[in-house]
C-alpha cells in the first residue's frame, strides 16, 4: 500500500513525510480516548498502530499495519485502553480528545447484545434498531459501530441502508440491505457481498416519498422472510440507518419504516425535538433512546456530498480507490433495452378521475424514449424478467409492478448517445450482454472524469 | 340464327306472335315508356271528390300500362319451356346479352331459374311455353313463385335491384368462407357453379333444386365440420380439459378458502384477543433489565452500570459511566425550522395526543397486535364516514371509494352490460328457424362489365328477405345470418306492399382509451 505512489499528491506528500522523519508524528493515546483527524483535500494520510490496542469505528487495527485513508476522510481512532499510533501525511486537523460518547455508544450495544441472548435463548426474533437523527449527527458511523461489535461477537446482524442519499453499501439512489458477517475494514467499509438493492432513483427521499416508503415495505417483507429461514439472521436483528430528513414527510417515512420494520429499538441522535416526536408516535413497547452525537462528527457541505457521491459511484464500477475492477465500455442497442422512469409527473388532485390517488402516478413506471439527454444518467439493470416487459409493453400493469418491486442486479452509466445509429455506449461491470433489458433511469449522473 | 329462330317459331302454334304493319310498329316504338309516378301516399280515404279522381286516374293509368302490348323484336325474343318438375326454365333458343349475369348450363343446355325467367319475361325478353303453349305474365307469376323457389316478396326485391342494374344471385351458404378458412387466408375458392355442375350431374337436378337449401346445407356442414377439424379437435379437447381442471379446482380452492377462512378465522378472533386485558401479552422486551443508555429519560438519571464483559467485543471492561453530563451535550446540530413548520409543530405538540394514551395501544404487547388494531380502526373509521343512505340500503354504489386504481378499471366495473360484438358467440349458435335465411347476394351494377358467373367474386352485399307484416329479426337471427355471412355485410331488404326498405346492422365499437 505504501509503496504505491500517489499521481496526484506525490510532491507534497512525500515532502510531509520527509517532514516528520519517516515516522510520521505520533499519538500517545490515554484509555477511552480518541485521535480524530481529517485528510487534506488531495492527500493521503497513512496510519499505523505502532503499540496498544486500538479500533476505527469498532474495527480493530492491525498493530504495525498501515491504513492509507483517502483525501477527504475523516477518521477518529479510539482506545478502549491506551495505544500509541502515528499518522503520516497531511492532515487537515488531528487531535486527541477525551470527550467521546464511545461509552455510551457500548452500553446501547450492550443492551442489544442482551435482548440477541433473550432472542436466542426464547427461540425469538433479535432486536431491530432504526438509528434516526438529522444530517450530520454520525447516523451511519453508530450503525457500523454498532454491527461491527455485533459481529465481533459472532452474530450476524443485517444493516439496512435507507439513506438514499449517502449509501453506504451500494451506488447512492438506491436502498438496500447487506447481511454483515465480518467486521468493516477500516479502509474500505463492510464488505459488500451479495447485498440486496432496490432501485429508487434519486438522492432525496422527498422526490418520491410514495415510492420511499414502497421499498421501505418491501426490504422489511424480504427481510422478515429471510428471518424466517435463518435463524442466525433472525437473531442477529437488523441496524436500519435512515436519512437525515426528520421533518413533515420524511418524519412520516421514519415512523413507516418503524411500523414496516416492526423496530424494537429507536436510537434518536442529538435531537430532542425527534425523540420527544417518535415517543409520542410510536407505540409503547418500542424502546425509544436518545443519544449524542459525538463531538467529532463533522459537518459536510453539499460538495463533499456529492463527491461522496460520486467517489461511491466510481468505486462501484472501478474498485476501491479505482485500483481493483476494470469496467468494460460497450454498444447497447435502443431496441435491445427497455428504459424506464419510476414516477409521472403529479397531477393536481381536481384533474384526476374518479377514484385514482396521487400515489399511482408517483408509482408509475414512465417509458423514456432514449435520446442525447441520457449521457451520464446511472441506469439500475432491474432483475425484473424481460418477457414480463416485453409484455409489460403492451398492458398488464401487475408485471410493470413487478419491476418496481424487483431489486436490482447492476448499475451502467450511459457515456454516450449515438441517436442516429439507435446506440449507446454504457460503462458497465461486465462484459456484454446484459443480463437484463429492463433498465430504471436514475437522477444521479456519473461523469467519468479519472 | 334468326330465319332459324322463325322457323322454330313458325312450327310452333303462334299465339301471340303477330305481324305489325310499319305504321303500328312505329307507334309502338315511339310510343312513351314512362312508368307513372306514383304520387303522394293517400293513408284514409277523407270522401272528397279530388281524392276520388286521383284515385281513379292512378288506377286507370296503371291498368293501362298493364294492359299494353309489348312490341319486341321477334328475332332478339328468347324462347324457353318451363319444366314443372324441375322447376327451372330450359331454353329452346340461344340465350341474349342476359346470360352473362344469369342462368346456368347443364349439360350442354341452358337454364334460367324461375325468378329469372320471370324477370326476362317481364322485360320482353323471354318468352316462356308450357306444353307448346306460351305463358302469360300472371301465369309466370303463378307458375314460378312458390315457396320451394322464390317467393313473391323475394322475387320483388330480386327484381327491383335488378331494374336498379345490380347483379343478383342465389345466395349458396357453402360458397361462403367459413371461420377457419378465413383464418388460414385460404385461396378464395369460388367455383361455385362447377361445384354447383358436378353435383347436377351426379344427382338429377329435380331434386337438387327441389331441396334446394336444405339439400346443400347438410354436407356442407360435414364439409365445415371436417375443415374445423383440425381447429376444433383439440379445442374440444382442451376444453374438456379444462372442464376437468375447473371442475378439479372448485374443490382445492374450496379446501384452500376454507383453510383461509379457518385462518381467518382464527386471525380475526387472536387480535381481538388484546380487547380483553386477561390475555393480552407482555412486551417482549423488559427494558427495566436490559438498560439503554436514555439522555431523555425523565427523573434523574442514574450513572449506568458498567456492562457485563461478555457482551462487549473484545472482554473490554469498562467502568460506570455518568450521564448527566451528556445533558448540556444534546441538541447541538441546530435545527433549521420555517416559520410554517415551526407552526406546524407547536400545533402538534398542542394537539396531538400521544397514542400511548390511548387504553387500547397500551394493551398491545408487539407490532403484529398494533398493526392489527389500526387497521381494524381503519376499517371502522372507513365505514363510518360513509352516508348511510348510500351504503345501508339494498341498492349501494358499485364501486367503494378507494378500491379502483385506474379509470379503465373503473369504467370496466360500473359498466353492468357489456359491450359485445355482433359476432360474438354466434358460431356457437344452433340452426336457428327456417324463415330467417339469406336470399340473394347482390353485386354492384358498375361490376357488370367483368362479371362472370363462374367467379363471381365477392358480393357488395348479402339480402334477407323479409316483410313488414312479418315478425322483426331478432338477436340471435342477427348473429346467425351475420356469421353466415362472414365479412360480407347482411341487408334486410322489407318488403311492404310492394315499396321495398333496405336496413342493415353495423357493427362498430365505442372507442375506449383509458386502459392504463
Amino acid at each position: 500500500m505504501a509503496g504505491e505512489g500517489p499521481e496526484k499528491s506525490s510532491e507534497e506528500g512525500t515532502a510531509s513525510a520527509g517532514g516528520a522523519s519517516g515516522g510520521g508524528v505520533r499519538f500517545e493515546l490515554e484509555k477511552e480516548t480518541e485521535l480524530r483527524f481529517e485528510v487534506e483535500a488531495g492527500e493521503k494520510v497513512q496510519l499505523e498502530l505502532l503499540s496498544g490496542l486500538a479500533e476505527v469505528f469498532g474495527s480493530e487495527l492491525t498493530r504495525n499495519k498501515k491504513y492509507t485513508f483517502g483525501s477527504g476522510s475523516k477518521i477518529a481512532v479510539f482506545t478502549w485502553h491506551s495505544c500509541s499510533v502515528s499518522l503520516t501525511g497531511k492532515t487537515e486537523v488531528a487531535y486527541v480528545s477525551r470527550d467521546t460518547p464511545m461509552l455510551l455508544y457500548l452500553n446501547t450495544h450492550a443492551a442489544l447484545e442482551q435482548m440477541r441472548q433473550q432472542a436466542e435463548r426464547d427461540n425469538e426474533r433479535g432486536p431491530r434498531v432504526m438509528v434516526v437523527g438529522p444530517t450530520d449527527v454520525g447516523k451511519s458511523t453508530v450503525c457500523r459501530l454498532l454491527l461491527n461489535y455485533a459481529v465481533r461477537l459472532g452474530r450476524r446482524p443485517t444493516l439496512v441502508e435507507l439513506d438514499v442519499g449517502q449509501s453506504g453499501v451500494s451506488v447512492p439512489g438506491t436502498v438496500s440491505a447487506l447481511c454483515i458477517e465480518r467486521p468493516a475494514d477500516v479502509e474500505e467499509g463492510f464488505s459488500v457481498q451479495a447485498p440486496l438493492v432496490y432501485h429508487f432513483g434519486s438522492t432525496s427521499p422527498g422526490t418520491n416519498i410514495k415510492l420511499y416508503n414502497k421499498l421501505t415495505s418491501c426490504l422489511a417483507e424480504v427481510f422478515s422472510q429471510r428471518c424466517e429461514v435463518n435463524r442466525k439472521a433472525s437473531v442477529g436483528g437488523c441496524v436500519i440507518n435512515t436519512c437525515g430528513w426528520v421533518k413533515g414527510s420524511g418524519y412520516q417515512a421514519l415512523v413507516h419504516c418503524a411500523s414496516a420494520f416492526e423496530v424494537d429499538v429507536v436510537l434518536v441522535l442529538d435531537q430532542e425535538r425527534l425523540y420527544n416526536e417518535l415517543k409520542r408516535d410510536l407505540p409503547h413497547f418500542v424502546k425509544v433512546v436518545l443519544l449524542p452525537k459525538s463531538g467529532g462528527v463533522v459537518e459536510r457541505n453539499k460538495d463533499c456530498r456529492r463527491e461522496a457521491r460520486d467517489e461511491k459511484i466510481r468505486e462501484y464500477f472501478y474498485g476501491f480507490r479505482g485500483v481493483s475492477f476494470y469496467p468494460h465500455a460497450f454498444d447497447v442497442r435502443f431496441s435491445d433495452v427497455r428504459i424506464y422512469k419510476i414516477g409521472a409527473p403529479s397531477i393536481p388532485d381536481s384533474c384526476l378521475p374518479l377514484g385514482m390517488s396521487q400515489d399511482d402516478t408517483q408509482l408509475k413506471l414512465v417509458p423514456v424514449t432514449p435520446g442525447r439527454d441520457l449521457t451520464h444518467h446511472v441506469l439500475s439493470v432491474s432483475c425484473a424478467e424481460d418477457e414480463g416487459a416485453e409484455a409489460g409493453a403492451s398492458g398488464p400493469a401487475a408485471q410493470r409492478r413487478g419491476i418496481l418491486e424487483s431489486p436490482v442486479c447492476g448499475f451502467i452509466v450511459v457515456t454516450a448517445v449515438d441517436t442516429q445509429a439507435q446506440v449507446m455506449t454504457v460503462l458497465s461491470p461486465a462484459p456484454r450482454p446484459l443480463p437484463r433489458h429492463t433498465l430504471l433511469i436514475m437522477d444521479i449522473r456519473f461523469i467519468d472524469l479519472k | 340464327m334468326a330465319e332459324s329462330a322463325q322457323r322454330e317459331t313458325s312450327e310452333l302454334p303462334q299465339f301471340c306472335s303477330e305481324w305489325l304493319s310499319p305504321s303500328e310498329l312505329f307507334a309502338a316504338r315511339s310510343r312513351c315508356h314512362r312508368i307513372p309516378a306514383r304520387g303522394q301516399k293517400d293513408f284514409l280515404p277523407d270522401g272528397s271528390a279530388l281524392q276520388r279522381e286521383r284515385l281513379e286516374r292512378s288506377l286507370e293509368e296503371h291498368w293501362s300500362l298493364v294492359s299494353e302490348e309489348r312490341v319486341e323484336r321477334l328475332g332478339a325474343l328468347v324462347q324457353a319451356e318451363w319444366i314443372p318438375s324441375k322447376r327451372v326454365v330450359e331454353l329452346r333458343t340461344p340465350a341474349g346479352k342476359f346470360w352473362q349475369t344469369m342462368g346456368f348450363s347443364e349439360h350442354g343446355k341452358q337454364f334460367l331459374l324461375p325468378e329469372e325467367a320471370l324477370y326476362l319475361m317481364e322485360c320482353g325478353s323471354v318468352q316462356v311455353f308450357l306444353h307448346g303453349l306460351p305463358l302469360s305474365i300472371q301465369e309466370g307469376y303463378e307458375m314460378f313463385l312458390s315457396p320451394s323457389t322464390v317467393t313473391l316478396q323475394q322475387y320483388e326485391v330480386f327484381s327491383h335491384l335488378k331494374r336498379l342494374g345490380y347483379i343478383v344471385t342465389r345466395f349458396e351458404p357453402s360458397c361462403v368462407l367459413s371461420h377457419y378458412e378465413r383464418t388460414l387466408n385460404l385461396p378464395v375458392q369460388r367455383d361455385r357453379q362447377g361445384r354447383a355442375l358436378k353435383r347436377k350431374r351426379s344427382h338429377s337436378p329435380h331434386t337438387d333444386e327441389q331441396e334446394g337449401e336444405e339439400s346443400t346445407e347438410p354436407p356442407d356442414h360435414e364439409a365445415k365440420n371436417q375443415r374445423f377439424d383440425p381447429e376444433n379437435h383439440p379445442d374440444s379437447l382442451t376444453e374438456e380439459k379444462d372442464q376437468g381442471e375447473v371442475e378439479d379446482k372448485p374443490v382445492a380452492m374450496e379446501s384452500t378458502s376454507d383453510a383461509v377462512l379457518a385462518r381467518n378465522w382464527w386471525v380475526d378472533r387472536s387480535p381481538r384477543s388484546p380487547m380483553s386485558p386477561t390475555r393480552s401479552q407482555a412486551p417482549r422486551w423488559d427494558f427495566f433489565t436490559i438498560t439503554f443508555p436514555d439522555l431523555g429519560a425523565r427523573g434523574p438519571l442514574s450513572p449506568l452500570v458498567a456492562p457485563d464483559p461478555t457482551v462487549l467485543p473484545g472482554e473490554l471492561s469498562v467502568s460506570e459511566c455518568e450521564l448527566t453530563p451528556w445533558l448540556q451535550r444534546l441538541n447541538l446540530r441546530k435545527e433549521r425550522l420555517s416559520r410554517r413548520e415551526q407552526e406546524r409543530e407547536q400545533a402538534r405538540r398542542r394537539y396531538q395526543r400521544s397514542v400511548n394514551d390511548d387504553k387500547e395501544v397500551r394493551r398491545c404487547g408487539n407490532w403484529a397486535e398494533y398493526q392489527e388494531l389500526l387497521r381494524r380502526r381503519r376499517r371502522h373509521h372507513g365505514q363510518r364516514d360513509r352516508p348511510p343512505h348510500l351504503w345501508e340500503s339494498t341498492v349501494k354504489p358499485l364501486v367503494q371509494p378507494g378500491q379502483h386504481t385506474s379509470p379503465g378499471e373503473l369504467l370496466d366495473k360500473i359498466s353492468i352490460i357489456k359491450p359485445s360484438r355482433l359476432l360474438d358467440g354466434a358460431a356457437r349458435l344452433e340452426e336457428g328457424a327456417d324463415e330467417w335465411k339469406i336470399s340473394f347476394d347482390v353485386f354492384q351494377p358498375d361490376t357488370v362489365a367483368e362479371f362472370k358467373k363462374s367467379k363471381p367474386g365477392k358480393p357488395y352485399s348479402r339480402l334477407c328477405v323479409c316483410s313488414f307484416e312479418g315478425p322483426v329479426p331478432d338477436l340471435r337471427v342477427l348473429k346467425q345470418l351475420a356469421f353466415q355471412s362472414g365479412d360480407i355485410p347482411v341487408t334486410f331488404a322489407v318488403v311492404d306492399h310492394g315499396d321495398i326498405s333496405f336496413y342493415c346492422f353495423k357493427d362498430f365499437q365505442l372507442p375506449t382509451d383509458v386502459s392504463h
